[in-house]
């Protein structure tokens, strides 16, 4: 599900009266703009942030996007992945680690390191530091969320101060993705702090990074200042001074002060503000790939949509992609499977259902529901077909979908409730199965792995399938594709189960969210993309 | 006056507690819990129950709530699962922000609200008096989030004289002592007319009403007799006998102090203990809302045994 933030939404003649103070004085004056022309240092980046940055250290609990951001400016990982996961499993560039190679069984992975990466306190970044690094993220007592990610790694030895092994359980297509996850930590400096009081201790007094930043301050919920590490080991190094994230909460606030030149970076520019974005002369509207896609989740443990037949109608009887570009601006694509369309592992050739109401019907009858009573509500066995559609209160895009659903499928004869909720306590209905549907969205890593959407949840190990969806052939499918190296035969095994669950319709796929960036036209040599907007931070500079 | 002081502190004290315990049985019987809050596809059931059981989740509400009560009476309230430190130091840093801006907002409304009263009370039912009346109404009316970006739109943007938001500018962050204070007035202006616009309204009718009063007491006939002005008869005499009942509308804006103005706070992106209280409450942070609780309700109690101190020292009947 994707964190809805609330928002105060600003009446259009604020909106409009922005647009003078483009012209004014830069919001910081203290800190001059470069002049020359072409890539060159100097200058910094405000960057807007919905939440702050609550902790730098990723392995205490639950690290959200902006923190993964800032982090990754402050911390290396041994490689960089790279955007090309529409082509194939995402290859990696060296970052800390100069070279890796895999030993001959493929269950042996040594990196070698950079010898000239050093912390900011100026000792060496070493191969103790990946294994420490490990040990924390494998530890129960830290709980790193992750966790799981490491299961096929079994250890990581130190084999000289600079190269360093990693020994996998099994060969399988995402090795190298799961030995990179994760930032690497300072072993001599956090080291010291027990385990067990990981999740509650301040790491930011204590900081040690070895980033192409470090931090210059931090005033909770207002502003994280980030300055360039003179002692930087990568290349290029930084153009810039510094980057500054400002907390602004409400979305809409957030492209007003972009468009006023007090913020230089939106990283989720609304759909309904892209017009106004686009027709900015200062700032550009980057669209990226998201991962992020939203469905209707039926309880496929629910009376009402247990059968197959049911699910189908109801997905047939929804105008899918006229809701979809109403509430989206055409903007979004139509959400067809669920793998995203943006994947290697995307089956082209998966069957799109159709708006069909007369189908639905057919199947709707078929299923034994009947119009009853002379408001033609369908009815099976005296039970009426009429249930609640939850979605997050602060939702705004879903409040509208809810809508749009409501309406066409009170043409089937069913009666949909919208009901609003309050996004943890939507969150604790889904997880204990206490609903009938929702409307929900879910960010997809750039890893393959449909385990833990679709793989039935067994009672002794914990599932995010919350639609309680079963099907033994997609469970038998989904354990082969995991254990399968050759990307290729994964690939079949995949399309299948594609199929599979889109034959079963367990969920009504909705959309694939479009990403918009707000990115100011002064910042040259930004490479935003699929894999981050700040994938290329050193390269970025100021024109004039 | 001791036992009398006495007996109020320790009805006062048993008010936070049942106000403490009643706020942490509602969050506890609210559905959802922090780790239901923290969202994203990486983290597994598997983690979420084992931050439960660290977060100590996984008991009964009852141990929970003894478990709390123990640290609390111990001087510890806790660490903020949602802020990633402890409870009192979030708190230390959230609420002197909030009380600068509120302490200005209120500031700015007791001499906003006497100032006006002043001006109605010149010519009581006059042109004057009236369209103060109206406006000062008004305002009072607005909801302070229309009130804010109203004041955003005209004082930031159409005619760019004060930042629209945060509390320092990114070079304050980095700036110290004189310089950053600089940057922060600016800032502090248009929030704290946001709080104080609003209240001026409801100041300045309580004091135009008792002043219209104090006109007509004797005591302003015989000053005006001896030869003072009106003006005077009405700022040095009648005005402080006015102010008496301010007593109580201010003792009781003090929970206000504290708890902050959740909207202005939002709207002006300020970083104080009212929106830090928001995302608790959002984030079910169960430490973090019982150690605002445990202060706002300690300033509500505070506010009104001030008001009642105040009033037993001025009115020595209530005493009994």
């Amino acid at each position: 599900m994707g964190k809805v933030r609330r928002s105060v939404a600003l009446p259009a003649w604020v909106a409009l009266a922005v647009l003078p103070w483009g012209c004014g004085k830069p919001a910081v004056e203290e800190v001059t703009q470069p002049t020359a022309y072409g890539p060159h240092p100097g200058g910094f980046v405000i960057v807007a942030i919905p939440a702050d940055v609550a902790t730098l250290n990723e392995y205490q609990r639950g690290a959200d996007a902006t923190e993964s951001t800032v982090i990754d400016m402050l911390f290396p990982t041994l490689m960089q992945e790279q955007p090309d996961y529409h082509l194939h499993p995402p290859s990696f560039a060296p970052r800390l680690a100069s070279s890796w190679e895999f030993a001959q069984d493929n269950r042996t992975l040594t990196f070698s390191l950079r010898r000239n990466a050093f912390w900011s306190d100026g000792v060496p970044v070493t191969a103790e530091d990946v294994r420490f690094t490990f040990e924390i993220q494998k530890d129960p007592a830290v709980g790193w969320e992750g966790f799981e990610i490491k299961d096929f790694i079994s250890s990581v030895d130190v084999v000289d101060p600079f190269t360093v092994r990693f020994h996998f359980t099994r060969v399988y297509p995402y090795q190298l993705m799961d030995a990179n996850d994760g930032h690497i930590l300072p072993a001599h400096a956090w080291g010291k702090v027990p385990r067990n009081t990981w999740g509650e201790t301040d790491f930011e007094p204590q900081l040690v990074t070895s980033g192409p930043f470090r931090l210059a301050s931090h005033t909770p919920q207002q502003t994280l200042i980030l300055e360039r590490d003179p002692a930087y080991w990568g290349r290029p190094r930084p153009y810039l001074d510094r980057v500054i994230f400002r907390v602004i909460p409400d979305v809409t606030s957030q492209v007003n002060q972009l468009l006023a030149g007090q913020v230089h970076v939106v990283e989720m520019v609304p759909p309904r503000l892209a017009e106004r974005v686009r027709s900015s002369r200062e700032v550009e509207l980057v669209e990226v790939p998201s991962r992020t896609w939203g469905f209707v989740a039926w309880n496929n443990r629910h009376p009402l949509f247990t059968d197959r037949r049911v699910r189908r109608a109801l997905t047939l009887g929804i105008d899918r992609k006229s809701a979809v570009d109403t509430v989206y601006f055409g903007l979004a694509r139509l959400a067809v499977g669920p793998v995203l369309s943006s994947m290697w592992a995307f089956n082209r050739n998966l069957p799109v259902l159709p708006y069909d109401p007369e189908q639905a019907r057919a199947l709707l009858r078929e299923a034994g529901w009947e119009p009853a009573g002379r408001d033609g509500t369908l009815a099976k066995n005296g039970v009426p077909f009429a249930f609640d559609l939850l979605f997050p209160a602060t939702n705004t895009i879903r409040q509208d979908l809810a809508v749009i659903i409501q309406s066409d499928l009170a043409k089937l004869g069913i009666r949909v409730h919208p009901v609003p909720s309050e996004y943890t306590s939507l969150a604790a209905r889904l997880d204990a199965g206490d609903y009938a549907a929702c409307i929900s969205a879910w960010e997809e890593a750039t890893k393959v792995d449909l385990a833990s959407a679709w793989a039935t949840p067994s009672p002794d190990q914990g599932s995010n399938n919350f639609v309680r969806y079963s099907n033994p052939e997609v469970d038998r499918l989904i354990a082969a594709a995991r254990t399968e190296s050759d990307a290729t035969r994964a690939k079949v095994i995949l399309d299948r189960i594609q199929e599979l669950i889109v034959e079963d319709q367990p969920v009504t796929f909705l959309y694939e969210a479009p990403r918009l960036v707000g990115v100011s036209r002064s910042i040259l040599g930004a490479d935003i993309n699929a894999a981050s907007v700040f994938f290329n931070i050193e390269e970025w500079y100021w024109s004039q | 006056m001791l036992p009398w002081l006495l007996r109020r502190l320790l009805s006062r004290a048993i008010i936070v507690f049942l106000a403490a315990t009643a706020t942490f049985a509602l969050v506890s019987l609210t559905p959802g819990d922090i780790t239901q809050h923290l969202d994203s596809r990486r983290i597994t059931p598997e983690a979420r129950e084992r931050w439960r059981h660290d977060f100590g989740l996984d008991r009964p509400v009852p141990l929970r709530y003894l478990h709390w009560l123990g640290a609390v009476v111990r001087g510890n309230l806790g660490y903020s699962w949602l802020y990633h430190r402890n409870v009192s130091t979030v708190l230390a840093t959230t609420l002197p922000r909030t009380l600068l801006l509120t302490g200005l907002g209120l500031l700015l409304e007791v001499l906003g609200g006497m100032t006006v009263a002043l001006v109605q009370i010149r010519r009581p039912h006059g042109f004057v008096d009236r369209l103060a009346s109206t406006v000062t109404l008004t305002a009072y009316a607005l909801p302070s989030f229309w009130t804010g970006l109203l004041l955003i739109y005209l004082f930031a943007y159409r005619f760019p004289l004060f930042p629209p938001s945060h509390m320092l500018s990114p070079a304050g962050e980095l700036a110290t002592g004189w310089q950053r204070l600089g940057d922060l007035l600016p800032h502090l202006v248009l929030p704290a007319a946001t709080i104080g616009v609003a209240g001026v309204g409801a100041i300045a009718r309580y004091l135009r009403g008792s002043l219209l009063d104090e006109r007509l007491e004797h005591y302003v006939l015989a000053a005006r007799a001896r030869g003072c002005s009106m003006s005077r008869a009405m700022w040095v005499h009648a005005l402080p006998n006015a102010l008496l009942p301010l007593v109580t509308v201010v003792g009781m804006s003090l929970p206000f102090l504290v708890s902050g103005s959740l909207v202005v706070e939002v709207v002006f992106a300020w970083p104080g203990m009212g929106r830090a209280m928001y995302e608790a409450a959002l984030a079910r942070d169960v430490p973090l809302l019982m150690g605002g609780t445990l202060v706002a309700a300690t300033a509500v109690v505070a506010g009104n045994l001030a008001a009642d101190v105040l009033y037993a020292v001025v009115d020595p009947r209530v005493r009994t």
